[in-house]
């Protein structure tokens, strides 16, 4: 009950935050250097048609009427339409959002996995040659950037062993799959098509090996600081000392224990994920979310700016929710207080 | 992981045989989804231009002929498709459309004389694109577009113009009227929302399927009423943005056509086993644009300079390996009225300084902007800046992003830019209109010249060839006088392909027409 009202204040807390994001959003917008209209004109337009089309798009307006339209928009889920495509902001959000929160959720549940692995066994090496191996990688890991890493990956996973299929989409055509969500793998999943299911897999490998090569590396430096602390914490001597099964120290004591920090770390990565998958879309023709949004950008195409920063602002304050709960749960000195 | 590599490894065995295509179906690669299949009001956006060519039925179309070898649009000869005639009256000022009977969407609809007036009636209500480009024709109201009867429409235009032909060429295209009026509401009486996201009802080419982002299946249209039909059954447009993947892709034979590789690497791919480059004569004309409104370059003299300091043979020796055509006018090679006293400034370091002295100038300092992420332009940004501070004029190079760029030409700040592009329509009176008359959306120079904007309007009217090539003689003399551009080559174009891919047509317009593609496999 008391983890359920936290959640509940915590969400509500979010309201002001996002308020926030989204004057600034449409004031920072408006403020870059940059005309939406002139790229939607041919090149016999004159004033009259840069005016028409600015009272196509509410832009004659003064900033104030503007904001207002855009916030009871908002109020009735109208994100806008957008210059560049002239539909709906909503509907292309809806079809790009899906497969970039499945490649990022992906990877970071890979990357979480790798780095409590490695990063305990690791630490219960810790000097030995196994860690300092895994160290060595991890910092490797740390410094490519993704951008290098995915072309290396494509490279060598398509190009010369051909064990992969060429970065060009996110599922062979004519898997007959039906879009519910846009995420490929969720989306065969809730229809029951394995085969769309499998080469959606296929088309993830490399990207999701890409992103979570990069964030493993942070992770795995947290996971394995924690183990160590506990290592040499009295209660785990203690514990060790009183000749408890390896099997239960490790689990009683080690993994719960170290993972403690792992949360809020989690998260912040996740926000970096997002970021990442603008390059990541570019070097695997993936066409998510990243890449409408650096369009939109590039474009300046205000609804899609607005949509677009509002959405990883609100998976920001979701996810560092989600870790403030998991890291409650996990760790009983702290208290969620409702 | 190990795992995972083997799911990847075991699925590209099944995948072999369904990613291949058949011997019906091409694959190209195209490095954006189009971002709307709504023609009249678009963004620009090259790949949705290049789409709509293909899918959308236009009434008339260019015919092919061949240029040094190889095939190109032929602009002095443009044929009907889904029209069956398009003749103007004896003043040249009213323009007969006779449509074929019979011929239907893929709805089923017939394609009506309404359906045409339906559509130029929504590109004059858009304000974009078409309507625009109408005014150079005479055409700025609905009621000079008129239904005679079902199968006939008349376009009256407010005078005579040498220029019908071409601008219909690109702008008579139609939408399935009856369809898109079922999706007509009291906001959206165009049916905008509905047609930005259904492709169109079939040109060439109907659209089999469409995945937002991602790709785009086309099949034969098979009720193609014109001559010049689609040679192949299906032709499958992925989406593949970088550059480097369609090069890998198509080594690899996983695509048939890339369509947006650098130059580099398509030079580089001229040695592969498999892949070809058909290379066609482009009128792309590649410049540096002046500000003549913005110091020092609103002195002629350092315009001048500027344009005897370009490396004019370097730039097309190392940025372009040597494949682009030198000119010598600001008007493109190949356009009727090409003449070579249009532009007389060679590579010459002396004439540059004796220029700038003449300007009473020892050094001058400005900025050279181009394209974000367009490394053709940087290295040509780099070669110019080398070469023009040898006679001390200073550049600061300065890439911009779309829509910055977009920006500061709007505000006309910009003293030096580095352009690329073609007309779309083949003609002197065009190129004026758009490029270097006062107010033109492309004249990124501010040029403006009394002689010429005259010249301009009275070529409205003219339309005969011999009195049109007179007055663009005299355009091009003016030009070379002012020198509001540093005209610098005219790149050929060059399409990797797989070596079993035929057929190509350069476009004049450079919006690929996919029916002429074939394979030979």
């Amino acid at each position: 009950m008391r983890l359920l009202r936290f959640v509940a204040r915590r969400l509500l807390q979010l309201v002001p935050v996002l308020f926030g994001v989204v004057i600034v959003t449409f004031l920072l917008v408006r403020v870059l250097p940059g005309d939406p209209i002139r790229s939607i004109l041919g090149p016999a337009a004159t004033e009259a048609d840069v005016a028409a089309a600015q009272a196509r798009y509410g832009l004659d307006q003064p900033l104030w009427r503007q904001f207002l339209d855009y916030l009871q928009g908002l109020a009735t889920g109208d994100l806008g339409t957008s210059i560049q495509s002239g539909g709906s902001v909503g509907a292309e959000l809806a079809v790009r959002i899906g497969p970039t929160l499945e490649l990022v959720i992906l990877s970071l549940a890979v990357a979480l996995l790798l780095a409590t692995t490695l990063g305990i066994w690791s630490a219960r090496r810790a000097h030995r040659l196994g860690d300092h191996s895994i160290r060595v990688v991890a910092l490797a890991g740390n410094s490519l950037p993704d951008f290098w890493l995915g072309l290396v990956l494509i490279l060598v996973g398509y190009s010369m062993l051909g064990w992969f299929p060429p970065p060009a989409g996110r599922i062979e055509p004519g898997t007959g799959l039906t879009t519910i969500t846009g995420a490929e793998l969720v989306d065969a999943t809730l229809t029951g098509n394995g085969e769309a299911f499998l080469s959606a897999l296929r088309y993830l490998i490399l990207p999701v090996a890409t992103l979570s090569i990069v964030i493993t590396a942070p992770l795995l430096r947290s996971v394995r600081a924690s183990a160590l602390e506990v290592l040499h914490s009295p209660a785990y001597t203690a514990a060790a000392a009183h000749g408890l099964p390896d099997r239960l120290l490790r689990r009683g004591y080690l993994v719960r224990a170290a993972l403690v920090r792992l949360p809020p770390l989690a998260a912040l990565v996740f926000g970096f994920g997002i970021g990442s998958t603008v390059l990541v879309e570019f070097v695997f023709s993936w066409q998510g979310f990243g890449q409408w949004a650096l369009r939109g950008l590039l474009f300046r195409d205000y609804p899609v700016v607005q949509a677009s920063v509002l959405v990883i602002a609100a998976c920001y304050v979701l996810v560092f929710l989600i870790a403030d709960v998991v890291q409650a749960m996990l760790d009983p000195r702290v208290r969620v207080d409702g | 992981m190990a795992l995972l590599v083997a799911v990847g490894a075991c699925a590209r065995d099944d995948a072999d045989g369904t990613g291949a295509a058949g011997d019906g179906t091409l694959r190209i690669a195209v490095p954006s989804y189009p971002s709307s299949w709504d023609q009249d009001f678009v963004g620009f956006d090259p790949i949705a231009l290049m789409l709509y060519k293909n899918v959308f039925p236009y009434l008339i179309d260019y015919g092919v002929t061949t240029v040094d070898g190889a095939e190109i649009s032929d602009t002095e000869n443009i044929i009907p498709t889904f029209a069956e005639s398009f003749e103007p009256d004896a003043e040249n000022r009213v323009w007969t459309l006779r449509l074929r009977e019979g011929v239907t969407f893929a709805s089923g609809n017939e394609l009506t004389a309404h359906d045409v007036k339906w559509s130029k009636d929504r590109a004059f209500a858009a304000q974009a694109n078409v309507a625009g480009i109408y005014r150079l024709i005479g055409l700025t109201e609905p009621d000079q577009v008129r239904v005679i009867d079902d199968y006939t429409v008349e376009f009256h235009q407010a005078f005579p113009s040498a220029l019908t032909r071409e601008i219909q060429a690109i702008s008579l295209y139609v939408f399935d009227s009856q369809e898109a009026q079922e999706h007509a509401t009291d906001d959206d009486p165009w049916a905008s929302d509905w047609i930005a996201g259904n492709p169109p009802s079939g040109g060439y080419f109907r659209v089999e399927s469409a995945t937002q982002g991602q790709e785009v299946l086309l099949s034969r249209n098979p009720d193609y009423p014109g001559p010049d039909p689609a040679q192949i059954d299906q032709i499958r447009l992925t989406v593949v943005p970088a550059a480097s993947n369609q090069r890998l892709q198509l080594q690899n034979g996983d695509i048939d056509v890339a369509l947006g590789m650098s130059q580099r690497d398509v030079a580089d791919l001229r040695e592969l086993d498999g892949v070809a480059v058909i290379s066609a004569p482009s009128n792309e004309q590649v410049a540096i644009q002046m500000s003549v409104e913005t110091a020092p370059f609103d002195d002629v003299n350092v315009r001048k300079a500027l344009a005897y300091a370009v490396p004019y043979e370097q730039i097309i020796a190392n940025v372009y390996g040597g494949d682009a055509r030198p000119v010598q006018s600001l008007v493109p090679l190949d356009m009727p009225g090409y003449d070579e006293r249009g532009y007389p400034y060679t590579y010459d370091l002396d004439a540059a300084r004796a220029a700038l002295d003449e300007a009473g100038l020892d050094s001058v300092q400005a900025e050279l902007v181009f394209e974000t992420d367009n490394e053709t332009q940087q290295q040509l940004a780099v070669l110019v800046q080398s070469e023009a501070a040898k006679v001390g004029i200073e550049l600061e190079l300065t890439p911009l992003d779309p829509g910055t760029l977009a920006e500061r030409r709007n505000q006309k700040n910009i003293p030096l830019q580095i352009t690329s592009g073609q007309m779309w329509v083949n003609d002197v009176e065009y190129l004026l209109a758009t490029s270097l008359t006062e107010g033109a959306a492309l004249n990124y120079s501010n040029y403006r010249n009394s002689e010429i904007e005259q010249i301009y309007e009275e070529s409205h009217t003219v339309v005969d060839e011999a009195e049109r090539n007179q007055l663009w003689l005299r355009v091009q003399e003016l030009l070379a006088e002012d020198v509001p551009w540093a005209i610098i080559c005219q790149p050929n174009f060059n399409l990797p392909v797989r070596d079993h891919v035929t057929g190509w047509v350069q476009p004049v317009d450079g919006l690929a027409r996919l029916q002429h593609l074939s394979s030979s496999s």
